[in-house]
């Protein structure tokens, strides 16, 4: 997709591009200093110069191949669909997630700190490049410049970022919906189904609650009781019900419509399409019961330690 | 091992998110689904009144805004929520001479048939 040049669409995804790659930001400068820190102090500046230019170099080679492969039929589908696990797990409280930086041990040679800090870049910027390549829609332009404002903030301004979102978290909360919002992009602009789509206009506004309803369920269920926390899974399961039945219908060319039934097998269909998910929300309510109760009906038996 | 994640307000952001901000995204969201719905509603199906309805405000009606950039679906969701804050504080202010007295408070006029 060919986007002018500063144009509002233009802005649009490089803003959206400069905000995933803030939010999803892996943390060099820290891996970086904990993989030098027992080296020389002249080979310490060498690491931290190399080590920085090596994770920039992997990034932008790697976001070029994930925009490459995003032109390949059933990729961008699929990348859409990673999007909206990724924006799930951006936004799922993560109370113990400064211990886990404490891991990297520290290098002892310099080819060994170099390729600690590619390796560990690349692993860490796999979810970054996949989402700054979907929300490029293709463009070289938009990810050199996304990729040359970011990375300058992440690698020397990180103490800068750590404060915005500590100061706002609804950041995080933006860099979510975006994540979302590029996954939705993504899904439509599958060329396996826009012919799909192109029939059935309607299903796209579906499509977009389904994914907008799983990427911000950490969000919004964190404000519901335990009471109605259910409906968090049964609501996205009841979308992808009727969009199964409007997939099934085209490619085992079933009526599904009861106005335009004609057999009782068709109406059969109808009656299961829209009655049938009431069984199954009730085995699965029920169930839910089941495993809560567990833990409660073995508590008396547990061993006291005093 | 994300940078934000140094930041245990922002590792937590659905909870320590202040209501403004929230009230922002959520009104950003609800910008983004109804342009995904100004897209999959199909023009040409549509009657003239129908589309008339649809599209009522021109640039601002539900068929425009499938056309919307992010930037533009940012600042109306902002518009949105600073206006859904001024209904708030209306509301709050008409509501209140409505709210009736404790029962036991001195401005109670007791009323004895």
């Amino acid at each position: 997709m060919d986007l002018e040049f500063f144009s509002a669409a233009f802005l649009s995804a490089l803003f959206a591009i400069v905000l995933i790659d803030l939010v999803l930001a892996g943390d060099n400068a820290l891996i970086i200093g904990l993989v030098a820190r027992n080296l020389p102090k002249d080979r310490q500046r060498k690491v931290i110069f190399w080590g920085t230019f090596g994770a920039i170099a992997t990034r932008a080679v790697m976001a070029i191949v994930v925009v490459w492969i995003l032109n390949l039929p059933g990729f961008m589908l699929a990348g859409g669909i990673a999007l909206v696990w990724i924006a799930r797990k951006l936004l799922t409280p993560e109370p113990d997630a400064a211990a886990a930086h404490a891991a990297k041990a520290p290098a002892v040679s310099f080819a060994a700190a170099l390729r600690t800090i590619v390796v560990a870049d690349a692993v860490m910027g796999v979810d970054n490049v996949l989402a700054i390549g979907g929300a490029a829609s293709g463009s070289m332009l938009l990810i050199v410049l996304g990729l040359a404002i970011s990375v300058p903030i992440i690698v020397w301004g990180s103490h800068l970022v750590i404060k915005l979102v500590d100061r706002f978290p609804s950041v995080i909360l933006l860099g979510g919906a975006v994540l979302a919002w590029t996954g939705y992009s993504m899904v439509v602009r599958e060329p396996l189904l826009a012919g799909w789509f192109a029939g059935h206009a309607a299903t796209k506004l579906v499509v977009a609650v389904l994914i907008f309803s799983i990427s911000l369920a950490p969000w919004y269920t964190a404000r519901m009781s335990e009471a109605i926390k259910p409906l968090a899974v049964l609501l996205p399961a009841l979308l992808v019900w009727m969009l199964a039945f409007e997939v099934a219908a085209d490619a085992w060319a079933m009526q599904i419509d009861y106005l335009l039934a004609t057999t009782t097998g068709e109406y059969l269909i109808d009656g299961l399409r829209w009655l049938g998910w009431v069984p199954l929300a009730a085995a699965y309510l029920w169930l839910r019961e089941q495993i809560a109760a567990r833990p409660r009906a073995t508590r008396p038996h547990a061993p006291v330690h005093r | 091992m994300l940078l934000i994640h140094r930041s245990r307000r922002a590792a937590n952001a659905v909870r320590t998110v202040s209501p403004g901000g929230e009230l922002f995204v959520a009104s950003v969201v609800l910008c983004m689904i109804m342009a995904a719905f100004g897209d999959a509603v199909d023009p040409m199906l549509l009657g003239e009144t129908e589309f008339a309805l649809f599209d009522l405000g021109g640039e601002t009606g539900v068929l425009a805004m499938r056309h919307w950039s992010l930037l533009e679906l940012l600042l109306a969701g902002g518009f949105v929520a600073v206006g859904i804050c001024a209904l708030r504080i209306a509301v709050s202010f008409l509501a209140k001479p409505l709210r009736p007295a404790p029962g036991r408070a001195i401005e109670k006029v007791p009323i004895q048939l």
